[in-house]
């Protein structure tokens, strides 16, 4: 559905100082900057995929997807979407895809939501039918009733992203670009969202999260992608980023007698905080997690005792950082 | 029969002029939300657009004039001048302001991923009600002018209404360039006042100026079509310097609509 091939981007930066006399001097003389937003990347993504798309801040990810949107053009490199190539036949292609924004409304702030889609049925050239039904179903999954009516301001945060969502849908659009969809919103606004993007996905819409919040990535994406200094550091299913550094737990005990364990071998102590307490991290490749309780328990008589997967956060941060 | 009918209003609801009216109904709504401020602004802006007829007053008073015209005829060309920009203003002018602050601030992007031309989709989003006000000063001047000045034949009207509708095209020419300068040259509200001041000699009669400067006004930009020739038509005194500045409007349109779409290509958004 999506094939992307040594896709590059470059920008013309000015550097400007920040001291008073730097900024003076800019105005007559500026030092330009050349900058490799996007360096070369390539992949390719199936129909009815959900791809979480990462990266730090800067790392070419937002440049990337608003090539794929035929927001910007490339400097060199392919791109293949449902047959389109996105900047040159933007009109055509954007047809089929929908984007919601989390920092940017689409909404229109002083009127209801209900104006907005209306004029988004006429940009999309939705018939009435059909655009009836599909305001009226998202507004059921959603659980929105009459809060399409009420002015916009009036709306909360998650509110107000429901019918991001339904503006971003009613064209029924194959792909769709989620920005931070979930960005500011409560537990329980954010676990609507996240259902009914599953939801969608089911029905077979295809889509692309960019996100910093990693448990929209944990419980939406099947895959992922990950973008650093404009290039691609991972691509691969959930369970294979979570072996990215090695097949490891994080195992608390709590025992009634005391704890004797050291580093050694596949065990790091992470934190102790008494002789009966400790959290350490187990590298399954090197120590076998029930030999390993068993000889704990024979040991230090086991109160308590919790096994945690790979921690996420930590390895994004390392693939960050690297 | 019947749905003949509904089927070629579809076609009107979702052609260019559909999405238009949609965007203008949409834009009243949010603007009618503070109806107080709305009135107001509107008023204000009415009683701005009288500067220019009220130095004219004040000049004649005194005994002084524009070479070659008479009070009313200054008036009728100052009030074709406010219609011109009464009609532009609020109807696509918004372009400018809709263009230099969606580039700003991020959101050009929301009307790049629409499936329509990015120019009608930022000037289906700029109509500006406040300007309406331009329009009733520019009627109510034009009126006033026409009143105390003789009746005038219909070939007079016809060859006004042509030249008014490129006064139209030369404000379309000028906010197309303003707003492809909008897009590259990102928060620079000056963009506005340049084009306003350079616009203000079409307030004008144009032989009030130097024979070079007439000839940049009618050659290079062709301001004087803004008012100056309209009005110089509809009192049957057009003179031979109308065709170069019609066939420079054009090239001033064809160049306009070139800068812009390329200024469209250079976009680079703005951070994530």
């Amino acid at each position: 559905m999506i094939h992307v091939s040594d896709l590059r981007k470059v920008y013309t930066a000015y550097e400007r100082g920040s001291s008073f006399g730097e900024a003076l001097l800019s105005l007559i003389v500026r030092k330009k900057k050349t900058v490799e937003a996007v360096r070369g990347i390539s992949f390719d993504i199936e129909e009815g995929e959900l791809v979480g798309f990462l990266g730090p801040n800067g790392a070419g990810k937002s440049t990337t997807i608003k090539i794929l949107t035929g927001i910007l053009y490339p400097t060199s490199g392919t791109v293949d979407v449902m047959g389109f190539t996105p900047w040159k036949e933007r009109k055509k292609y954007v047809r089929h895809i929908g984007a919601v924004f989390g920092q940017k409304s689409q909404l229109l702030w002083d009127i209801p939501p209900l104006d907005a889609f209306y004029l988004n049925q006429a940009i999309y050239r939705i018939p009435d039918r059909e655009f009836k039904k599909t305001v009226n179903d998202m507004i059921e999954m959603l659980d929105l009733k009459d809060l399409v009516k009420k002015p916009t301001r009036q709306l909360s945060l998650g509110e107000r992203m429901k019918c991001e969502f339904i503006m971003a849908m009613l064209h029924k659009p194959s792909i769709v670009f989620l920005d931070e969809p979930t960005i500011g919103l409560d537990v329980i606004a954010k676990g609507k969202i996240r259902d009914f993007i599953l939801e969608q996905n089911k029905k077979g819409t295809t889509f692309i999260l960019t996100t910093h919040d990693l448990e929209d990535v944990e419980q939406l994406a099947k895959r992922v992608i990950v973008i650093n200094h404009g290039d691609i550091v991972f691509d691969g299913n959930m369970e294979k980023l979570k072996l990215h550094l090695g097949d490891k737990r994080t195992v608390h005990i709590t025992a009634r007698e005391k704890i004797n364990l050291e580093n050694n071998g596949g065990i790091v102590v992470r934190k102790q905080s008494s002789d009966y307490e400790i959290e350490v991290e187990l590298d399954l490749s090197v120590v076998k997690l029930d030999e390993f309780i068993h000889k704990v328990n024979e040991e230090s008589k086991i109160r308590d005792l919790s096994v945690e997967g790979p921690d996420l956060e930590e390895i994004i941060k390392k693939l960050y950082t690297a | 029969m019947k749905r003949d009918r509904e089927s070629k209003v579809r076609d009107l609801r979702f052609s260019a002029l559909g999405v238009y009216l949609q965007g203008m109904k949409t834009s009243l709504a949010s603007r009618m939300a503070y109806r107080g401020d709305f009135i107001m602004s509107m008023f204000i802006m009415m009683i701005v657009e009288f500067a220019g007829p009220l130095i004219t007053w004040i000049i004649y008073s005194n005994g002084a004039s524009f070479p070659g015209w008479n009070q009313y005829e200054v008036l009728l060309l100052q009030g074709i001048f406010l219609l011109s920009r009464g009609i532009s203003f609020p109807f696509f002018m918004g372009i400018v302001w809709n263009t230099i602050g969606r580039v700003q601030e991020g959101t050009f992007d929301l009307l790049l991923i629409k499936p329509r031309s990015i120019l009608l989709m930022s000037i289906a989003t700029a109509f500006d009600s406040e300007d309406l006000g331009k329009l009733i000063g520019g009627i109510l001047i034009f009126r006033i002018a026409l009143k105390n000045l003789p009746p005038q034949p219909l070939s007079h009207w016809i060859s006004f209404m042509v030249l008014f509708l490129f006064s139209l095209i030369m404000m379309f020419a000028f906010g197309l360039f303003m707003s492809g300068l909008g897009i590259v040259w990102v928060g620079n509200y000056r963009i506005y006042d340049i084009f306003m001041t350079v616009m203000e000699f079409g307030m004008y009669p144009k032989s009030i100026f130097s024979k070079s400067f007439q000839s940049i006004l009618t050659y290079v930009i062709p301001v004087s079509l803004l008012a100056s020739h309209p009005a110089s038509a509809l009192l049957g005194s057009v003179d031979g310097t109308v065709l170069p500045a019609l066939f420079s409007s054009v090239i001033f349109l064809l160049l306009g609509i070139a800068f812009y779409f390329k200024m469209v290509k250079n976009y680079t958004s703005a951070g994530g």
